[in-house]
């Protein structure tokens, strides 16, 4: 990780490590270039406001140098355009401060997914809820639930990443593709919809609210 | 310390612009005018030449006759009368038998400057220089039926000296105009770059003081220099504008986000004195439901800055009305069902309208949200889009509590809340953002309520992107 706010730093690894990775924190760009040629890295975090060498700079380094670790941006300013230099810069994913941690772990778990190549799954479960990606169709303890298309898309995503927490707006922007906020709490009804039908006459509880954060599935 | 190389640097490029006007108008001036004098000067000496060479030719035409007629008598008869007469200068009157026998002379004192042995009588005009080379004396000559030759010329004493009087006077005329030229381009220059010295000089006094709200003078003229002042004005009209908004979002923002924050704080503050492990997490929790919520609230007032700034980047295309009215529709789907709310859609087949398709989704999604959050259960609300004339018209119309009369001018204000919304909570935002994107897509929005009764929100876009 490379990042200068020493407090971002420091709750980001934590988490990190919790979650059993192993990180590194370099507070500059340049240190972050060293770092990045020595050790060999599952993923990078960068940040784009960086003493001594910015992070698009330092992406356009690595990556000059043929390291192809897939790298998260961090950054402070939100608009379309610096999403796309930051992408443009051979970053690979793009986060904006200030982010649930939540969110910064399921995306970086989605790139080292991605980078390590695992195939497309066909069939999706957790216990004895399960979903088939061909017919679309959900059981649970071998009973068929019937899903509305958002409660699929819904269910899909939080079985991709069953076991961590994912907020609103990963839910809103994923579910619907809407990055703003719509003001009405649009998340919470469609989760409660799904929760009724996955959970109600189920026991244990898979879906659980994770208050003041957002949703999480997983066992017990 | 600053001002005087920067005055320096200032003056020299007008002051020089100045004298390169200056010169080329006082050049192309002088040149034009001189060029006219000589021309002039040309044609009355050829005028004057061609008079007096005639003149030569007639008389001697004359002459040939009455020598033909009566003899050398006769023509020095005529030639007497023709003197003493005095109508014109003397003329120069010789008759030559053989080569050199000169039967007959008739001259001016002054030619004898002249040495006529030269002349070779030959048909046509011949010259001879004077001694002194200051005159000429222009002679012709025609063989008579007795073979003597007759000789009629005249001295180009007084022509030259008529036209030395002429160039005199031309050239004080001359003078005169290259005078005015270098007075006439310093003139005019000076005038024509009045009104940019004006104008450098009034911008330059903005840029120093730093006052955008003042104005340079534009004159009534109406020519390129007008122009340009109206456009300075024009900018900085745009500029003022630009920062007025910039100060005033800034002003919002900072009052908009100290309300959260001061709740936030206390939140904690509280958490803190408390020993209740229970409590402080739930301490925490608000914390952070709070901190989205002034994240969320950040993100809105930075839109309607953006918009109502005129920097908001719109990325205007055709946007199929029919499909972003579904999605809204299907995003609060669910919300409409659990507060039993009925929810419809009329749109036209087929329309379009250029728009940026997140922002007229974030429109309509703002109106349907603030519809169902003032509608009780049982009611409805409508979307419907139509073409009339120029725009496109969206109309979300619903069933519930409306807006009170007093309320109505204000309710597009930030943070506004009318008596009977604070019931509900938001961020009072929504209707700001609706508007200011809706303004900066060249649209107007409205609304038409009756408190009781429901309210419609009409946006018209133009159908041609602003």
């Amino acid at each position: 990780m490379v990042e200068d706010d020493a407090t971002i730093a420091d709750f980001v690894s934590k988490g990190l490590a919790e979650a059993g990775h192993v990180v590194d924190v370099a507070t500059d760009g340049e240190r972050g270039v060293e770092l990045a040629m020595k050790g060999s890295y599952d993923a990078a975090i960068v940040d784009v406001m960086l003493p001594r060498l910015d992070g698009l700079t330092l992406i356009d380094r690595i990556r000059a140098r043929g390291i192809r670790t897939p790298v998260l941006i961090l950054s402070a300013r939100r608009t379309v355009d610096d999403r796309v230099k930051g992408l443009q810069a051979g970053g690979d994913d793009y986060l904006t401060k200030p982010f649930a941690f939540a969110e910064l772990l399921a995306r970086l778990q989605a790139l080292i997914r991605r980078s390590t190549g695992q195939t497309e799954p066909t069939r999706l479960s957790l216990g004895d809820l399960s979903l088939d990606l061909l017919t679309r169709q959900a059981e649970r303890a071998g009973k068929p639930i019937d899903l509305r298309p958002r409660e699929y898309e819904l269910l899909d995503y939080l079985l991709r990443n069953q076991g961590r927490v994912l907020t609103k707006t990963m839910i809103l922007s994923h579910v619907w593709g809407y990055n703003f906020d719509p003001g009405t709490n649009v998340v919470d009804v469609l989760v409660s919809r799904l929760r009724e039908k996955i959970d109600r006459d189920f026991e244990p509880k898979l879906l659980q609210t994770v208050r003041g954060v957002g949703y999480v599935l997983k066992a017990g | 310390m600053e001002e005087t190389p920067q005055s320096a640097a200032d003056v020299e490029p007008s002051g020089r612009l100045g004298l390169r006007l200056a010169s080329w108008y006082a050049v192309v001036f002088v040149m034009t005018s001189l060029a006219i004098v000589l021309l002039t000067y040309r044609l009355l000496a050829a005028s004057l030449e061609e008079r007096d060479q005639q003149l030569v030719i007639s008389t001697l035409r004359e002459y040939s006759q009455r020598y033909a007629e009566g003899g050398l008598g006769s023509l020095a008869e005529a030639v007497d009368i023709e003197q003493r007469s005095g109508r014109q200068e003397r003329l120069f009157v010789r008759v030559v038998r053989g080569q050199s026998q000169t039967l007959f002379l008739s001259a001016p004192n002054a030619f004898s400057d002249f040495d006529v042995s030269r002349l070779r009588g030959l048909s046509g005009l011949e010259q001879v220089l004077s001694q002194t080379g200051s005159a000429r004396l222009e002679v012709a000559s025609a063989r008579l039926a007795d073979g003597t030759l007759l000789q009629v010329g005249k001295s180009t004493e007084i022509r030259e000296a008529l036209l030395a009087r002429f160039r005199y006077v031309l050239t004080i005329v001359a003078l005169v105009i290259v005078a005015v030229g270098l007075a006439g381009g310093a003139v005019v220059t000076r005038s024509t770059l009045q009104p940019i010295r004006r104008l450098i000089s009034a911008v330059r006094g903005i840029i120093r003081t730093g006052r955008i709200n003042e104005r340079v003078p534009v004159r009534a003229e109406r020519d390129a220099i007008d122009e340009l002042s109206a456009l300075f004005n024009e900018m900085l009209d745009r500029i003022t504008t630009l920062i007025r908004g910039m100060e005033h979002a800034l002003d919002n923002v900072a009052h908009d986000l100290r309300t959260p924050m001061t709740r936030l704080r206390g939140v904690a503050e509280r958490a803190l004195q408390s020993d209740d492990v229970q409590a402080q997490r739930e301490a925490l929790v608000t914390c952070l439901e709070e901190s989205e919520r002034i994240l969320a609230m950040l993100e809105t007032l930075m839109d309607i800055s953006e918009a109502e700034t005129g920097t908001m980047r719109l990325e205007i295309g055709d946007v199929p009305v029919a499909s972003i009215v579904g999605d809204v529709v299907e995003l609060y789907e669910n919300v409409a069902e659990d507060k039993h709310i009925a929810m419809s859609t009329s749109v036209e087949p087929g329309l379009t309208v250029p728009a940026d398709s997140r922002r007229l989704r974030q429109v309509l999604a703002n109106l349907v949200d603030n519809a169902l959050k003032y509608t009780p259960s049982g009611g409805r609300v409508t979307v419907s889009a139509r073409r009339e004339n120029s725009v496109v018209r969206l109309d979300v119309a619903d069933t519930g509590i409306g807006v009170a009369s007093h309320d109505l001018p204000h309710i597009w204000d930030r943070l506004y809340r009318g008596d009977q919304s604070r019931a509900e909570r938001g961020l009072g935002l929504g209707l700001s953002l609706v508007r200011a994107i809706v303004v900066a897509h060249g649209g107007t929005v409205e609304v038409e309520a009756e408190p009781g009764r429901g309210s419609t929100f009409i946006v018209k876009l133009p159908v041609r992107s602003a």
